[in-house]
């Protein structure tokens, strides 16, 4: 399988702070890798790491084999190609839900007024909310900016999406929403690589997890591996904290 | 009020400028913007007037004493009158003192617009750069689109304020307004009546802005916020 994404040993540091210390992992097409650990861990900054939101000071990250970090690389075309979906949603405030999904097409990949409306339109119907493209971003529940974010990030056809905790900021019964969206082009063979604690989610489509702490890679083994039996005693503990966490409704999964 | 709406329109593209390029601008661009804003600030606007119109004849004297040729100061474009008494619309000191108006409303606008590009949230620049935006692209598309709708109401304090400004412009001799009142009372000698009737142009003046400015507002707010 080809490779979409090579992450070769970088290191960030915000002033003296050490945050990614030698993070190394490859990501092929169609694959859903799954990135957890505690807060602090660097999992944010590893994300804007591979988009070079934040380029990292050493080390380097490859889009199908083309360097990020090379200076003649045309940075906002290969951002283009990488998707990225927020905590916070980071929705336009001043466009349309329909208008925040066209404008990356319109603008960014010169599609015309009407071809990028169409692809909108499609985004929308994907992510269930073909209804609500007329109303902006404040007048939509957190669950539903979150799904217009991945609408958004989808118009692109990225090689892949990268999720910082996208369902962390939501209210509880709104979680299911945008997972079941996740799920869904999952399945479809987006490549993808989500930052989460949703340990379903995980446990359904990701093909490996990668457990981070203090900007380092822990441990790295399929759900079954993290589930079963997880080696290092950090992730132990940090999985054991999870469950205690987000409580019984895992086990009662885990028992069917 | 030719000055008046030369200087806040000049005020208005420099300010955009300004803030654009402090806030967005290279480290030596943003530096220079900010010196820009802070020294038209800082100093009184009497000041900035005199220094202006008092510079080209210091301009001329030099000229002349290192044996140029002088630049006419002295030119000037009258409207004609039916009464037979021209007045004058523009000449050197008029054209200088609407330049000087209008750059120092501009940082203050500059002022107005960065703060309403600072309350922007981060995450949707970020957003944009994610989807591949340029940074020309992020300023065009996400940045001035809503930056300009919340400068408003901040803005038309601004626009409330030029028109009492413009008359310092009356302390070194641009009379606008006011020449033409002395003449009209010196004609009707209806003095009280003449001035009452130039504050309620102003009055008037500022109400219509205001009010214009107001229901643009209300027009562009986004909803829901
Ligand atoms: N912009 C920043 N400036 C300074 N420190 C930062 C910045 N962003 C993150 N950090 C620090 O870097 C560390 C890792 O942060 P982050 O990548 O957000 O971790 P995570 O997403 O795993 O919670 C934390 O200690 C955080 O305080
Ligand atoms: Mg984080």
């Amino acid at each position: 399988m080809t490779k979409v994404i090579e992450v070769r040993d970088v290191y960030q540091a915000y002033g003296d702070l050490e945050v990614l210390k030698g993070i190394s992992f490859d990501v092929h097409e169609k694959e859903v890798k799954v990135v957890f650990g505690p807060s602090g861990s660097g999992k944010s900054t590893l994300l804007r790491v591979i988009n070079m939101l934040t380029p990292p000071y050493k080390g380097e990250v490859l889009l199908r084999g083309e360097s990020l970090m090379a200076p003649n690389a045309n940075l906002s075309k290969l951002r283009s190609r990488i998707g990225f979906v927020f905590q916070h949603f980071n929705l336009f405030a001043h466009l349309k839900a329909i208008d925040n999904v066209s404008i990356g097409p319109r603008q960014v990949l010169g599609m015309t007024k009407e071809e990028a409306h169409d692809v909108a339109h499609d985004m929308l119907c994907k992510v269930k909310m073909e209804d609500w493209g007329h109303h902006y971003p404040a007048e939509l529940s957190g669950g539903q900016q979150q799904r217009i974010g991945i609408a958004r990030s989808l118009a692109m056809s990225p090689d892949v999406i990268l999720f910082d905790e996208p369902t962390s900021a939501l209210d509880p019964e709104l979680i299911g929403e945008v997972l079941q969206v996740m799920l869904d082009i999952a399945k479809e063979g987006t490549t993808m690589i989500v930052v989460t604690h949703e340990m379903g989610f995980a446990r359904a489509v990701s093909s490996e997890m990668i457990f981070m702490d203090e900007g380092v890679i822990v441990e790295k083994g399929t759900p079954q591996h993290f589930f079963q039996n997880p080696e290092t005693e950090r992730a132990q503990r940090f999985l054991l904290r999870l469950e205690v966490l987000y409580g019984q409704a895992e086990d009662e999964k885990n028992s069917e | 009020m030719g000055l008046y709406f030369f200087a806040i329109f000049l005020g208005l593209g420099l300010g955009i400028g300004f803030a654009i390029v402090r806030q967005y601008g290279g480290s030596l661009t943003s530096r220079i913007a900010t010196g820009y804003i802070e020294v038209f600030r800082g100093t009184p606007l009497l000041a900035q007037i005199f220094v202006v119109t008092l510079f080209p004849p210091a301009l001329n004297a030099w000229l002349v004493a290192s044996g140029m040729a002088p630049i006419d100061i002295l030119w000037r474009i009258f409207l004609p009158d039916p009464f037979g008494n021209p007045s004058i619309v523009l000449n050197t000191r008029i054209l200088l003192c609407a330049i000087t108006l209008g750059l120092n409303s501009a940082a203050y606008q500059a002022e107005f617009f960065r703060g309403s590009m600072g309350s922007i949230s981060t995450g949707q620049s970020l957003a944009a750069t994610s989807i591949g935006m340029t940074r020309r692209q992020l300023i065009r598309f996400v940045i001035l689109p809503q930056s300009l709708r919340r400068a408003i109401p901040a803005w038309s304090n601004e626009a409330v304020y030029l028109p009492k400004y413009t008359t310092v412009a009356y302390l070194v001799g641009v009379e606008e307004l006011f020449a033409w009142a002395k003449l009209a009372a010196g004609r009707t000698f209806l003095t009280i009546e003449v001035y009452v009737l130039i504050a309620i142009v102003f009055l008037v003046l500022i109400s219509i802005i205001s009010w214009i400015l107001e229901y643009t507002y209300n027009r562009v707010k986004i909803p829901g916020i």
